[in-house]
């Protein structure tokens, strides 16, 4: 059995990782990826602690979990759809490109 | 209590219990009382969807008229709840509270006066698509559903609801540079600082067991003492993420960039009706984890001051009206702080004292004080709605097509002479730049006045005294403007194009921000009797 420690300890890397991601990567398919993976990050976290806690309360973890992946694959439906028509109307995904609204 | 509340487990029973005698949940039909609205807004949404996919009319305005419709019933239905007892619903996982009942008012009439706009706004584009009030709609259910949940991930789901409505939405000229760019902005941030949200409530998932607010509150004492490290992680990341929501500076990066790039109309609707909603997400997260530690008030305090000043300082640099306006809706956030701080002051005043001496005097005026911030907080986002729709329904109004990809499209020599080209138009502006800035006689000045007046009694005089100067100092930028309409010859001979929706929407708000300025007295009243569900 792993420990729970283990698992948070992974969770905490994964959700670091997205967040350096975010900040620091220049594709916007990779950043909203990032995004993504702090999501996962919290899923994994929240299963942790429902497998740490247990019973009724444990549920309420994984019941949590099947939410945060019901949003996530809302947000990546929205996401795409405006990642596509960034690209379309401006023909790159570089995040650094896009500052029409900068002044 | 009302009878439903022993339906509700008690933190202390949930460990005992094995999974195997779980009851399942009976409901009585008042407890979906509070959901109404969100229902009508919700299943109107659904139908204009369907009627955009089988219908084969050119005309979309019917769709802008059945948004009106439902918002405007919807709004009744928030107002009739809005004397409901507080209570917790549907297992706990929602609340009823004529506060969360106001909020979905304030929703709706966001939603209802941004349709409107959006009628004629679009017509004069040709760009009417019928995915657009439908998901104006969905927004409006999600703000609303936002202001009852009572639970981390029913908060979470609708706060996405009501986010990813409007990523559409300020996305909605899909072939337009500015407006994808906003849509892109806002997207990305918006998940980012959702993921942090939700990440922050699997930590306080782990340190309490629930992640439902009222239990919370019971048991994050004693989890304070197990765990600090986890509570307080999961603490700042929540707040963190809610931040984002309400724009509080240093998360207020996307602000201006968003409300500048959306279509006019998606920018009334998302400074009037997403920033109430949000701050009612933040405001019960705060009341529900914030009597566990003094420090959160300091916080909350330094997030005001920061957010008031650093908006009104940005907005002074703008001469881009509509740039101008995102500014000034960050620094009207700080002044709602002062009154979610001044709330929460109170109440933390009355636990003190409470334990000190016990009296029921002590205890009153700490129900006193906290009664009069909920109300000026009401009040406040109540008129923040009407004059920012009225504003951004002026800038709707004389911009021009030809405009919408230029870089100064909203400059200030845009409005130069507005008052002979468009005196109804000035005039309304100037009203609502009046009742922005805090002038005696508009809905604005009694509304920061009732804020700043529930800060001092709560003892925050400094941020109270901050809020006023930062005001002071904003009335330059607002009064600007007004010297551009009336004191300066007109540039553009152009005087834009009429549309009666969009006078029908001046009118109303500029009406309300002088009538309400005057005599404001029954929507106080209302608002005062406003029940704030709270766990103690």
């Amino acid at each position: 059995m792993i420990p729970t420690t283990a698992c948070l300890f992974l969770s905490a890397m994964l959700f670091f990782l997205g967040m350096l991601g975010f900040l620091l990567r220049k594709n916007a398919l990779v950043v909203f990826m990032s995004v993504e993976l702090m999501l996962n990050a919290a899923n994994l976290a929240f299963i942790a602690f429902a497998r740490m806690h247990g019973g009724v309360i444990g549920t309420t973890g994984h019941v949590s979990a099947f939410f945060v992946i019901a949003v996530a694959a809302a947000e990546a439906g929205v996401g795409l759809a405006i990642i596509i028509a960034l690209f379309r109307t401006r023909r790159t995904l570089d995040v650094d490109e896009v500052r029409a609204l900068k002044h | 209590m009302s009878a439903f509340s022993n339906l509700v487990l008690s933190p202390m029973l949930l460990p005992a219990m094995p999974a195997s005698t779980v009851v399942l949940p009976s409901f009585s039909f008042h407890e979906f009382q509070p959901l109404l609205p969100a229902a009508l807004l919700a299943i109107t949404a659904m139908l204009l969807m369907l009627t955009e996919a089988f219908s084969v009319s050119k005309s979309r305005s019917y769709q802008a008229i059945l948004a009106v419709v439902a918002s405007a019933v919807a709004g009744f239905l928030a107002f009739q709840n809005t004397q409901l007892p507080a209570g917790l619903i549907l297992n706990g996982r929602g609340v009823m509270d004529g506060f969360s009942s106001w909020i979905t008012l304030i929703a709706c009439l966001a939603a209802g006066m941004s349709s409107l706009l959006a009628l004629g706004f679009f017509r004069q584009r040709n760009a009417e698509r019928g995915e657009f009030y439908g998901l104006l709609l969905f927004s409006a259910a999600g703000m609303s559903l936002l202001s009852v949940s009572n639970e981390f991930v029913t908060l979470f789901v609708n706060l996405e609801l009501m986010s990813l409505a409007t990523y559409a939405l300020a996305a909605f000229w899909r072939r337009g540079n500015r407006s994808v760019e906003a849509g892109f902005k806002y997207f990305i941030l918006g998940a980012f600082a959702s993921a942090i949200l939700i990440y922050g409530v699997a930590l306080l998932y782990g340190a309490t067991g629930t992640t439902q607010l009222d239990m919370l509150y019971h048991v994050l004492p004693k989890a304070l003492e197990d765990s600090p490290w986890l509570v307080w992680s999961g603490i700042i990341l929540v707040l963190t993420g809610l931040s984002f929501k309400i724009a509080a500076v240093p998360l207020h990066m996307w602000t201006p960039d968003v409300y500048e790039g959306a279509p006019t109309p998606v920018t009334a609707l998302m400074s009037a009706g997403i920033k109430a909603a949000a701050f009612v997400a933040l405001l019960r997260v705060i009341l529900h984890i914030g009597d566990s530690s003094a420090m959160l008030l300091h916080i909350l305090c330094f997030l005001a001051a920061l957010t008031m000043v650093v908006g009104n300082l940005l907005a002074i640099a703008q001469r881009n009206v509509k740039r101008m306006l995102a500014y000034s809706s960050i620094a009207h956030a700080g002044y709602i702080l002062i009154g979610v701080a001044a709330l929460f002051a109170g109440g933390h005043l009355g636990n003190k004292v409470g334990v000190l001496s016990a009296t029921q005097m002590a205890n009153s005026t700490a129900e006193m004080l906290r009664s009069s911030a909920l109300q000026g907080i009401l009040f406040y986002l109540l008129s923040y709605a009407i004059t920012v729709v009225g504003a951004f329904g002026v800038l709707a109004a004389i911009e021009r097509r030809e405009d919408d990809g230029a870089p100064n499209a909203w400059d200030l020599s845009k409005l130069s002479g507005l008052a002979t080209r468009r005196p109804g138009w000035a005039l309304a502006m100037a009203l609502f730049m009046f009742s922005l800035g805090g002038i005696p006689s508009t809905i604005g000045f009694l509304a920061k006045l009732y804020l700043f007046k529930a800060g001092m009694s709560a003892g925050l005089i400094g941020l109270s005294i901050l809020g006023v100067l930062a005001s002071a100092a904003g009335m330059y930028y607002y009064l600007r403007v007004i010297v551009y309409m009336y004191m300066r010859p007109p540039t553009v001979t152009e005087t834009g194009i009429r549309h009666w929706s969009t006078e029908f929407i001046l009118a109303v708000s500029a009406v309300a921000v002088i009538v309400l300025g005057i005599l404001p007295g029954p929507l106080l009243d209302w608002l005062s009797q406003a029940s704030l569900f709270s766990p103690n």
